[in-house]
């Protein structure tokens, strides 16, 4: 059966993607930020995973308010990156892996998930940015195939923190029911502390980030526990998205051992959160 | 309009605008006006003749002028959301995190010094 290696979370903020495109890997505001994943870097080129799972929301660019799904899961061969209005980045296209997405699609479905089914759809920051920051920018194919998990984490109602958690326990489930030698890896993306909008714009939460990355480790059933209103509070109106990182706890053992982490703020205006995961 | 009254509500959480049902009722064509900047013919479009491109997608007198002033809280307040209003500054460059204090009503200086924490 397949195997999920390890469950990586990170923040999926655009400027980064944005400072690669214009060669600001190594300056004083950025390095800092980027030699902080190179652990991270190390540790996905040991463990080879030939599938990433990629839970993240699109930004308005992709879907529009005229449907919303609260969840969907991709199984489109290919994923190209969309014009977010400066035009498509220069990264190349993500394979998907189609057999498991349509696995994850039976598999929640007979767990009482029932997500939409997204045939094609161009990808945002959302997915670019962890995947650029795990595996660097490729000068030929991806080395991983990708299956996203879109979540609707902008427009109100959004799901319960409760609800992502158990979808990860359910994705848990599909990954290691899949007749496969496969190695699996989790992406949660998003967050960690920022607000875009509003007169409390800028609002960061440094503690609560660390406390966050110490306890989607060791306890995140108590994270699970969380109303939506307590993550908006505590991480602001866009840092809320974090709840995302659920979804990829949810999938791992009760019971994790943290291969790395790393912290940066601010990356332009949010907490940026990064952690590698593995089952104890 | 039954959503203005709404409009007129609060937010839940103070000085924190979610895209609720009210704003999302209000700011749906400041949404899809902006949403229409993913496309290069459009961005043309809105360089070459802005109102007109305004024009195309219903905005009210209110809605066009808070975006020819690019005026980012009177747009939010309108109900548009930034993931969608920032593709504006892909036509008219503008830093997120100006656009940023402009909602936070300060300077940048003041504003990346005192909200994000930047040193300098």
């Amino acid at each position: 059966m397949a195997r999920i290696v390890g469950g990586l979370g990170t923040s999926h903020v655009p400027s980064i993607g944005a400072a690669l495109d214009k060669g600001l890997r190594d300056t004083p505001e950025w390095k800092p930020f980027f030699d902080g994943y190179l652990p991270a870097r190390e540790w996905v080129r040991e463990h080879r995973p030939d599938v990433a799972v990629v839970v993240f929301n699109d930004h308005y660019n992709a879907l529009f308010l005229d449907r919303v799904p609260t969840f969907a899961v991709g199984c489109a061969p290919e994923y190209h990156p969309v014009d977010e209005g400066w035009g498509p980045r220069p990264i190349p296209p993500f394979e998907g892996a189609t057999e498991f997405a349509w696995h994850l699609l039976d598999s929640l479905v007979e767990n009482r998930f029932d997500p939409e089914i997204i045939q094609e759809i161009k990808v945002d920051h959302g997915l670019q940015v962890p995947m650029e920051l795990f595996w660097g920018r490729p000068s030929g194919s991806w080395p991983v195939r990708v299956v996203p998990i879109f979540v609707n984490v902008l427009q109100y109602p959004i799901p319960l923190p409760a609800r992502l958690y158990e979808l990860g326990q359910a994705l848990g489930r599909a990954i290691e029911s899949y007749d496969s030698d496969e190695r699996f890896v989790v992406l949660g993306t998003g967050g960690l502390s920022h607000q875009l909008q509003g007169a409390r714009a800028g609002f960061l939460n440094r503690e609560a980030d660390q406390r966050f990355l110490t306890e989607i480790a060791e306890e995140p059933g108590k994270l699970a526990g969380w109303s939506r209103q307590r993550y908006i509070d505590t991480f602001g109106g866009e840092g809320a998205e974090v709840i995302m990182w659920l979804v990829m706890r949810g999938a791992l053992n009760p019971e994790v051992v943290v291969r790395h982490r790393h912290y940066f703020a601010p990356a332009s205006m949010t907490g940026a959160g990064m952690i590698v995961m593995e089952n104890a | 309009m039954e959503e203005m009254e709404e409009m007129e509500e609060p937010d839940r959480i103070p000085d924190t605008p979610l895209l609720d049902r009210p704003r999302q009722l209000r700011g749906y064509r400041l949404n899809k006006m902006a949403m229409g900047l993913g496309d290069p013919a459009n961005r043309a479009a809105f360089r070459t003749d802005e109102p007109a491109y305004l024009d195309r997608y219903g905005l009210t007198e209110e809605e066009k002028a808070a975006v020819l002033a690019r005026d980012w809280r009177e747009m939010v307040r309108l109900g548009g959301n930034l993931f969608f209003i920032l593709k504006i500054s892909a036509v008219d460059p503008i830093r997120i995190t100006e656009i940023g204090a402009h909602q936070a009503g300060m300077d940048h200086e003041s504003f990346l010094r005192d909200r994000l924490g930047k040193k300098e």
